[in-house]
């Protein structure tokens, strides 16, 4: 291994992609666009879920319990009220059409004798009799998931607030939950490391596999190798040029995360560097690899979906390893990018360190060091 | 200094049932420009990519400045030019070279010598910041040649180094090979002008495969009894025919 030679290998990768004024842009761009497209996508949590509301209340001598209720759920900004007018006939098929119309994700119902009948219950309660529960009605859309539960979670938090503030009536065992790691974090700071290292998988992968080919079909890689420089060195300049290329991305995305989506970082930036190279040059190596045997460019991106789709799904990008279906769990354990997502999550949410995310950063590294030595051998063969 | 820095002994490759180099006995002598011609498909640039081991050997041997193909220890002082374009388009003329100077380790100042004399005789030394992307076929052709020769090799294979470059920058370049003989450097080339042909000191005429005539310009034409290269070269084929 000579270091000038590989540094000249990379020296002349990273000037061609200088030169290429639009692959340049497109390579700090696209992290760009793709952490804003998901921050604002997932990022915040819900706001202003259109809920209708149908209060038929009538109220007692202090007021109606249901007007309360509705001044707590409005004080958030989660849900926006759409008041229905009571004025109907059969108001309660009235407030499921709203639903049924998608003009509101959900219907909030107040019986006419609401108040009435929570006095009653709590005034049932303190005497020591049994309680026949009142309800709040919620005709719901479920049909999307996330909005059922935060509707759900917001309307049952307002009652809850309400009987405190109002009757103070503390319910006798509760949950505590203290945060251990992530007191801040949001969604956006579980996914960003995701992203971040998704950028950088395919962005070296693809980049890798368009430079081998286009190396082996002008004939320059053939005439290189007719020079004192080995395939070791090749390789090794190739993954120098791309792992720096990674290292330029995460750190926009870095900075984009931190000060479109004030993430936070809690461990160390350069530990986290160190993950996106150690992926950067792994996955140039799978790419040099794929494109060994592929003819043109078209052969070489028909690997790209069969590589970019299992770690966009089972590498823990988006949801949990835990929800990966059993049978295919063993399949993300060979995707380098769980290591990688893994590792950055834990620097950057639990802020470990060197000391507790090494497992990850030594298979990322045996990984690499693995495919590198491949794609020198397949630059070899060709001999 | 007699020796014979390429050497070949029955060297034969075969595509399949196709045989493109059919057992070559090559003696080419220090300080010599070599030229090998013949008609397309003959065999020539396989045989360059064996020496050069980009291509191997189905069976025979080559040795290039005593040791066996494919070298290691003496790569540092050959030199390859390719019939096809292989350089980077999407670096700068300046670029190119500066990377295969690299590629022998060649120090700044001695690179910074000879790519300015290199530049001169190919006449870039105005583009040498220009894309190669940018550059005419024939501009292109003359970076790749000037690529294979800025380590200053003592042996360099050059296959159609002048192939659409104009007449002017020809007779240059012819200037230039003589040079290097001069300086003891060999120079093996391929090419299909026979203006060019009989300026070597060797020419090996090659015919499917095989070396039919080999010899100085002057010989081949009298042994044939010809007034032209070309003549001589039909002659021999004639001869081989039957
Ligand atoms: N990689 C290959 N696979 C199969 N056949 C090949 C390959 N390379 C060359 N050939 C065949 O070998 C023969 C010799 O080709 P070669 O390129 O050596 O000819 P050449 O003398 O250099 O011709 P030209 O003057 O056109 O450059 C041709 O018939 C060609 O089709
Ligand atoms: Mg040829």
């Amino acid at each position: 291994m000579n270091g000038h030679r590989m540094l000249a290998v990379a020296r002349k990768t990273l000037r061609s992609l200088r030169h290429d004024r639009r692959t340049a842009g497109f390579l700090i761009l696209m992290p760009l666009f793709m952490i804003a497209i998901f921050g604002y996508t997932f990022g915040g949590d819900l706001k202003d879920v259109e809920v209708a509301v149908m209060n038929l209340d009538i109220g007692g001598s202090n007021g109606s319990v249901a007007d309360t209720i509705i001044a707590e759920i409005s004080s958030g900004d989660t849900l926006r009220l759409i008041f229905l007018s009571d004025d109907h006939p059969d108001p309660l098929s009235a407030a499921e059409g709203v639903v049924r119309d998608a003009d509101a994700w959900a219907a909030v119902v107040f019986g006419q004798n609401f108040t009435a009948e929570v006095e009653e219950g709590i005034a049932a309660m303190r005497q020591g009799l049994p309680v026949a529960s009142c309800h709040v009605m919620v005709l719901m859309d479920g049909s999307n998931p996330n909005i059922a539960q935060a509707v759900m979670a917001e309307v049952t938090t307002a009652v809850q607030r309400v009987l405190v503030t109002e009757y103070g009536l503390y319910p006798p065992m509760v949950v505590l939950q203290e945060m251990v790691y992530g007191e801040e974090a949001e969604f956006i700071d579980f996914f960003a490391p995701g992203v971040m290292g998704l950028a950088a998988m395919m962005v070296t992968l693809m980049l890798s596999i368009i430079s081998f080919v286009h190396e082996r079909t002008n004939g320059t890689l053939d005439r290189l190798l007719t020079t004192p420089v080995t395939e070791g060195e090749i390789v090794g300049g190739y993954a120098l040029a791309f792992g720096l290329v990674a290292l330029i991305q995460s750190t926009v995305i870095l900075l984009a995360a931190v000060i479109l989506f004030r993430v936070e970082i809690v461990g160390s930036p350069l530990l986290l560097l160190l993950t996106i190279f150690l992926l950067g040059i792994g996955s140039q190596g799978l790419g040099f690899i794929l494109s060994s045997n592929a003819k043109n460019e078209f052969q070489a991106v028909q690997f790209m979906p069969l590589i970019l789709f299992p770690s966009i799904l089972l590498a823990g990008v988006f949801w949990p390893l835990e929800a990966v279906p059993e049978l295919l769990r063993p399949v993300s354990s060979f995707i380098p990018l769980t290591y990688a997502v893994d590792a950055c999550r834990s620097i950057m949410i639990r802020g470990w360190g060197l000391g507790e995310v090494w497992p990850q950063l030594l298979i990322l590294a045996g990984i690499a060091a693995v495919l590198l030595t491949l794609s020198a051998y397949s630059l070899k063969k060709r001999r | 200094m007699s020796e014979d820095v390429v050497v070949t002994n029955a060297l034969t490759k075969r595509f399949g049932e196709l045989v493109a180099v059919s057992s070559l006995d090559l003696k080419i002598p220090r300080g010599v420009v070599y030229g090998l011609i013949g008609p397309n498909g003959s065999g020539k640039t396989t045989a360059i990519k064996v020496m050069n081991g980009l291509l191997r050997s189905t069976s025979g041997s080559a040795r290039l400045l005593g040791e066996e193909v494919p070298v290691k220890e003496v790569i540092h002082r050959i030199g390859y030019m390719p019939q096809e374009m292989a350089i980077y388009t999407d670096l700068t003329v300046h670029e190119n070279l500066e990377l295969f100077a690299g590629m022998y380790s060649m120090s700044r100042s001695a690179f910074e010598g000879a790519e300015k004399d290199l530049l001169e005789i190919i006449d870039l030394a105005e583009r040498r910041d220009s894309l190669v992307a940018t550059l005419s076929g024939g501009m292109k052709h003359r970076v790749s040649l000037a690529c294979a020769l800025v380590h200053d090799p003592e042996l360099v294979f050059l296959d159609e180094p002048t192939v659409g470059v104009d007449p002017e920058l020809r007779k240059g370049f012819w200037d230039y090979f003589a040079g290097l003989k001069r300086a003891g450097k060999t120079v093996v080339l391929t090419t299909h002008y026979m203006d060019e042909a009989v300026r070597c000191d060797i020419v090996g005429m090659m015919r499917l495969g095989e070396m039919i005539a080999e010899g100085t310009p002057d010989s081949l034409m009298k042994a044939a009894g010809a007034t032209t290269l070309e003549d001589a070269f039909l002659a021999n084929a004639k001869e081989a025919d039957e």
